[in-house]
């Protein structure tokens, strides 16, 4: 905020402070539109919400299938896992993906995600194992319309297939239980990484959106407040 | 699983790629040189009783070419099993022998891995031990005001078999063939299973409890029960405590039928329960048969009680037996005034400016009022209850020189607070 002397130092500072919060801000440029902030912040809280739930539900889940799969440093052959969204990429492609293409690979990810942690219907778990799983795929559909939200705000279409439809990756039963078991770890495993990086996807779309309200201050400097 | 950065990339057939950066990830080629695909292990996912014996082989496909079983060796949970379990059937194979198997430690299954020379997978087998269900018993069941059935019942053995044992309660109305399935588990802990809706009434209903697992079933045996025998209802709503005048011993009690059978509370029952405020235990008045208020007598002055009453739907619908007990009501809490006189205990006060004309009248009803802190529990200040107090006070007269403690009928009021 820039600083001027005088008294009209005071009545700057008071408008730049209740136009920050104005949801309308980046509306000096559209009209009626509250713009993406809220719901990328939202979006942003969500992930790291979903961050947090995971860590314990996958915790239990892990110690529900026993050694070696609850063991720190386990790393066992990815095979059904090949049909998984991979949250890794080259750094230099993930920043310059641009807005759109960001958004709809975190929307396509978590479908098929999602659809999977559905799948993952296993009949021996205990009650309350069923109860958090179900729990933590309500709280991840909540992100998925959260993701779907913002890209609407930006005026994105949203990926087909939509949600609902039988997609053409569901996931068939394991030949064996420990094929299974295997693909469950790397389910949860690939989870992770996607939370932990949507983290750092929305923080990134959320910068880009800050610059407006800058512009705001210029705009009324230039009008002799 | 760790927190930081992931890398992927380092695959067991494949050196990790110097870049200390996110990671192409390359599709496909990593899949040739990992896995289970390059062997596998018979028996996979077996069942088995706890204390048999287990004898598994490890089989090396030829991919890479030359590959062979030396070097490899099993891992059970996570642990090593000691070399002199295996050995080499032939070039490509190696075996296991366990003996005396254990119950698995999840009910996931035991996790039975072939690892390589290296410690990477190579194939693996979930191994299921444990034991058949025992006979599932003490199945016993409410009626919550005759809308649906709440059953509950103990597994055998303790439930522990190590394996995933399911419980299916079952029901059916005796003459009428169709067997159902209780769909609500876990309504009240872990063995139990709720029928919401759709229960008749005035027929008897066949349940059971059957469980079963991989390594077989068992049956409980089969409870008749009538609906209407095993009814219960809410506690009753609105119960107010309150003093009587200035009666220092006693409190008043009184409550409302539980509205959702109030209609066909006929011969319901009530129970009282009571204590003082920094006491445990309960003082219980069980005689209250189909009243909505009583009296508590013999109380300590200047105390605070809490009270609790509780409704069992005896009768309804003509049923012979006695129903379930509500829940107790919320405690409710009231004081008896203070005792006027210093020392322990007291009767009612004496009033500063006495009525004349009253005086003997005062005086008998002092005695009664003496006589009823003793012996009364759920007093209603009726005439029929003084008229017995007089009866008594006759008999007494005449035997006033033996032991005055005892009513004429023989009993004791449940509700004496002397004894505190």
């Amino acid at each position: 905020m820039d600083l001027r002397a005088g008294d009209s130092w005071g009545m700057l500072a008071c408008l730049c402070t209740v136009l920050w919060h104005l949801p309308a801000v980046p509306a000096l440029n559209r009209t009626g539109d509250p713009g993406p902030g809220p719901s990328i912040q939202k979006t942003y809280d969500l992930t790291r919400y979903l961050e947090h739930q995971l860590r314990s539900l996958a915790g239990t889940y892990l110690n529900y299938l026993g050694p070696p799969f609850n063991e720190p440093d386990f790393n066992p052959p990815r095979l059904g896992a090949e049909t998984l969204p991979r949250a890794t990429v080259n750094l230099e492609v993930w920043r310059s993906l641009n807005d759109k293409l960001r958004l709809t690979q975190n929307y396509e990810a978590y479908s098929h995600l999602l659809c999977y942690l559905r799948g993952l219907n296993r009949q021996a778990a205990t009650a309350e194992l069923r109860r958090s799983l179900a729990h933590f795929c309500t709280s991840l559909q909540g992100l998925l319309g959260s993701i779907a939200g913002v890209m609407a705000a930006l005026g994105y279409p949203l990926p087909q297939p939509l949600p609902g439809t039988e997609p053409i990756w569901s996931p068939g039963p394991a030949p064996s239980d420990f094929l299974q078991k295997m693909d469950d770890f790397w389910l949860l495993k690939e989870l992770q990484t996607w939370l932990w990086r949507s983290a750092k996807d929305f923080n990134r779309l959320k910068k880009k959106m800050q610059p407006p309200a800058a512009a705001v201050t210029l705009h009324l400097e230039a009008h002799g407040f | 699983m760790p927190a930081g950065r992931p890398s992927p990339g380092a695959q067991s057939a494949r050196r990790p790629p110097p870049l200390p950066l996110l990671l192409l990830c390359v599709l496909g080629a990593s899949r040739a040189g990992s896995g289970a695909h390059t062997a596998v292990i018979t028996p996979q996912d077996p069942t088995l009783l706890i204390g048999s014996s287990l004898q598994a082989t490890c089989s090396v496909h030829g991919d890479p070419p030359g590959a062979t079983a030396e070097g490899l060796y099993w891992t059970l949970n996570g642990r090593r099993l000691p070399a002199e379990l295996s050995r080499m059937l032939n070039a490509s194979t190696l075996a296991l022998v366990l003996a005396n198997l254990n119950g698995s430690r999840q009910q996931s299954g035991d996790n039975l891995v072939c690892h390589a020379r290296d410690g990477s997978i190579l194939a693996g087998s979930c191994l299921y031990v444990g034991l058949p269900p025992e006979k599932p018993f003490n199945i016993s069941c409410w009626s919550k005001n005759m809308k649906d059935l709440t059953c509950r019942w103990t597994p055998g053995a303790h439930g522990e078999t190590f394996l995933h044992t399911n419980y299916s309660l079952k029901y059916k109305l005796r003459w009428y063939g169709q067997d159902n399935t209780c769909e609500e588990h876990h309504a009240v802990g872990p063995h139990s299973c709720h029928i919401p809706k759709d229960l008749a009434l005035f027929t008897p209903y066949e349940i059971w409890v059957e469980a079963t697992n991989r390594l077989g079933s068992a049956r409980s045996d089969v409870l008749t029960l009538d609906i209407l025998d095993v009814v219960t209802t809410d506690p009753p709503p609105d119960v107010h405590v309150s003093r009587v005048g200035g009666l220092e011993d006693q409190l008043s009690v009184r409550w409302v039928s539980p509205p959702a059978l109030k209609d066909f509370l006929f011969q319901a029952k009530y129970q009282i329960r009571y204590r003082v405020e920094d006491s445990v235990d309960w003082k219980v008045v069980d005689d209250v048969s189909n009243q909505t208020s009583c009296r508590l007598a013999g109380l300590k002055p200047g105390t605070v009680y809490f009270v609790q009453v509780r409704c069992n739907p005896f009768g309804i619908y003509g049923s012979k037996k006695a129903g379930i007990w509500s829940e107790w009501s919320h405690p409710t809490a009231a004081s008896t005034p203070r005792s006027e006189r210093p020392g322990p205990g007291g009767g009612a006060c004496e009033p500063r400016g006495g009525e004349p004309s009253s005086g003997p009248v005062r005086r008998e009803l002092k005695q009664f009022l003496g006589w009823l802190k003793k012996h009364a529990y759920c007093s209603n200040l009726s005439f029929r209850l003084y008229d017995q107090w007089r009866a008594w006070m006759q008999k007494s007269h005449k035997t006033r020189n033996q032991d005055e403690g005892i009513l004429p009928s023989g009993r004791r009021g449940a509700a004496r607070g002397s004894a505190r």
